[in-house]
């Protein structure tokens, strides 16, 4: 465990290979939600705290669960479960201890279980720090950590967007690129200038 | 018939996955490098699609309908868990190549989208056929993307030169290059639609 | 007449010169830099920028004809465009290579966002990035300096990169581009001639590129070398395309801050980016990927460094 990874991971995550602008995880959300700033920073808060805790929880799920008993091919189905499950609670215990939250959350909440970047990340864990099937060491660190960078990322890059979305209102667009095309373009060329990180070494 | 057929019909243009629901993009622009993944990927995803959408549509009567998206999730995701297991047995190249995309066909919007428009309303014959458009409507779309982007990124579609002396446009092959492609496409469909009315 | 409105804050300020005088006197100011840039690098450096002119102001004439626009290309703007983006260019490219650049500037760096007055991005370094990642071969082969026959070489930044003993080159022959390099970026000489008269005219203000050099040069300093507080800041400055795009990209209109402090967070910002780039990234040169970055962040550096309006708290 050493800091240099640390540093690698989160570059990685939030800059070169940004979870929205590279490995287009959370994309539907990203051109969806990130029109207004108000509700992309509600999403992202959200996402980010339920990539942090499921990839703790997957990773616990996947070491001390599937990996022992040999059920490593269900980790698809165990994960996808523990993240319903999870956010499943999350809408529960906010319901009950700020109506105002879970109201401003809205629609948000439970369309996280289906944003690619959640199960994404999970499986990417488990990609990159179990290798033969052993857990590399401090590899629970590193998966919480990238899980942190990932919500980081995706943070800044609907921050980004709205912001630049709202500034687009008030321009006259072509109509054909209005709204979606117009998204893609953007993030097109954000994801050119993220690319500028590439190649990072400390 | 003349119903199931255009059940059909309806996934491959009218509303078709990727360019009129705009669902279902993450995995499109990260398989659509090369025209080989977007085959492979399509044929996947339409698997699921086409098992889940039966399976659900048969059960529709029997599940709960406050716990009916975890219900769902399972179905469709031991879809996904064999359709992985098959790949990575008979086409691990595929398996590779794809990736992280394989097992993120779960939250694929297009599946479960589907499932809760569509499969838990109709009968099995009408979710078959729906299931069965949706999946190549999204294939085609991934294939034409695909094709552009193989083409302008490294000068070959399917690994065959089309072109010679042609200078790849390298940043097609980036996700900057399928973001700027998607981009352009909805905007010409568009363009399209306002002119065809 | 509804491209003349732009929707600001007050207050405004109300000035004779129209877009189009100060587009045209910024095209004039970087001519020094042109002109030493086909010393430096022959006739092939000016060749790229009129061919990178042409196809600009062509993309935008086309552009103003199939949407029914206004056509804009006598206010300058494609003009610079294409002159920066030649700038940012090495001497060698084939020529088509600038076309497709300057197309890409103008369509998706400036036209996509409804002209010009809107783009949220810098048009020029837009249709840099875009060549960087497509063709990286020809963005990164340099021309011996001076030495017309084409005999390959590398910037000193490059050299820098790779870690390799940079054989002492002078600051002097910095200073005058002696070295190889992009078209417009290395002769320091004729660029500051150029933002000498933006200065003087007003038509630039000092904030941004101010603040963009010395947070460079300072971040530099303290981290560039093996020990802390031994970079060499002057080489840094000296080197690549940070005198270029502190003076004429970075201080882009449309796309930068409205107000004074707004551009001193933008300049720190991009010399922060750039400097990072530049030690521990793996290109050579950050400032496009610097510029764009905070290109994306102005709106929210607007958002939050906005003048009060009288009367409100």
């Amino acid at each position: 465990m050493n800091l240099q990874e640390f540093i690698t991971i989160f570059i990685s995550a939030v800059f070169v290979y940004n979870v929205i602008l590279s490995r287009f995880l959370g994309l539907c959300s990203f051109i969806a939600i990130s029109k207004e700033t108000k509700p992309a920073l509600a999403m992202s808060s959200a996402v980010m705290f339920v990539i942090v805790m499921s990839s703790g929880i997957t990773w616990f799920v996947y070491r001390f669960l599937l990996l022992p008993f040999n059920l490593t091919y269900l980790r698809t189905i165990s994960f996808i479960l523990v993240i319903a499950t999870f956010v499943q609670l999350v809408e529960m215990v906010i319901r009950k201890l700020s109506p105002q939250l879970y109201r401003a959350f809205g629609i948000y909440l439970p369309l996280i279980t289906v944003n690619c970047a959640v199960l994404g990340v999970a499986v990417l864990n488990i990609d990159m720090f179990f290798i033969n099937g052993k857990s590399v060491e401090g590899s629970f660190y590193y998966s919480v950590f990238q899980g942190v960078c990932v919500g980081l990322g995706y943070t800044l890059a609907m921050l980004l967007m709205s912001g630049i979305r709202e500034r687009l209102e008030l321009c006259n667009v072509p109509k054909a690129l209005k709204d979606f095309p117009l998204a893609f373009i953007i993030a097109a060329i954000l994801s050119l200038s993220f690319m500028g990180f590439s190649g990072f070494k400390v | 018939m003349k119903n199931l057929i255009k059940e059909f019909t309806k996934g491959i243009i009218k509303e078709n996955p990727t360019f009129v629901l705009a669902l279902g993009l993450c995995p499109t622009l990260a398989v659509s490098v090369s025209v080989a993944n977007a085959i492979g990927m399509g044929i996947a995803a339409t698997f699921v699609l086409l098992g889940s959408s039966l399976i659900i549509s048969w059960v529709r009567d029997f599940i709960p309908e406050k716990i009916r998206i975890p219900c769902y999730i399972v179905i469709i995701a031991t879809f996904v868990t064999i359709a992985e297991l098959c790949m990575k047995a008979y086409s691990p190249a595929l398996d590779r190549s794809l990736g992280i995309y394989v097992p993120l066909i779960v939250v694929n919007c297009i599946v479960l989208g589907r499932a809760e428009a569509f499969a838990c309303k109709h009968n099995m014959g009408r979710s078959f056929f729906d299931g069965l458009g949706m999946g190549v409507g999204f294939t085609l779309a991934l294939i034409l993307i695909s094709a552009i982007r193989e083409f302008l990124g490294s000068g070959q579609i399917l690994g065959y030169t089309l072109v010679k002396g042609f200078e790849p446009v390298f940043v097609f092959g980036m996700p900057s290059g399928a973001l700027l492609v998607i981009g352009l496409l909805l905007g010409f469909f568009n363009l399209l639609k306002s002119k065809k009315i | 007449m509804t491209n003349n409105f732009i929707v600001s804050g007050s207050p405004h300020i109300h000035k004779q010169e129209s877009i189009s005088r100060i587009m045209w006197t910024v095209v004039i100011s970087l001519i020094p830099a042109g002109i030493a840039g086909v010393i430096i690098f022959g006739l092939d450096a000016l060749w790229v920028t009129l061919v990178a002119v042409i196809a600009a102001v062509l993309t935008e004439l086309i552009f103003g004809i199939l949407t029914k626009k206004k056509i804009t290309i006598w206010d300058g703007s494609a003009v610079i465009t294409g002159i920066l983006l030649a700038f940012n260019l090495p001497s060698g490219v084939p020529l088509w290579l600038p076309i497709v650049g300057a197309v890409f500037s103008i369509a998706i760096g400036k036209q996509v966002f409804g002209g010009i007055g809107q783009n949220i991005f810098n048009p020029a370094l837009v249709g840099r990035v875009f060549l960087m990642a497509s063709w990286p071969k020809y963005m990164t082969t340099f021309v011996n300096p001076l030495n017309y026959d084409a005999v390959t070489s590398a910037t000193p930044l490059a050299i820098l990169k790779e870690g390799k003993i940079l054989e002492h080159i002078s600051y002097w022959n910095l200073f005058l581009g002696k070295h190889g390099g992009c078209i417009g970026e290395v002769c320091i000489l004729a660029l500051l001639i150029g933002a000498a008269i933006l200065l003087i005219k007003g038509y630039i203000s000092w904030h941004i590129p101010l603040s963009y050099i010395f947070t460079t040069a300072l971040f530099v300093y303290i981290f560039g070398a093996g020990k802390l507080f031994t970079g060499d800041w002057l080489f840094h400055i000296l080197s690549g395309g940070l005198i270029l795009g502190a003076f004429f990209m970075a201080t882009d209109y449309v796309a930068t801050p409205l107000t004074a402090k707004g551009q001193l967070v933008f300049g720190v910002g991009c010399g922060l980016l750039t400097a990072v780039i530049r030690i521990w990234g793996g290109y050579p040169e950050g400032v496009s990927y610097a510029i764009l970055m905070m290109n994306a962040a102005t709106p929210f550096i607007d958002r939050y460094t906005k003048n009060r309006i009288y009367g409100t708290r």
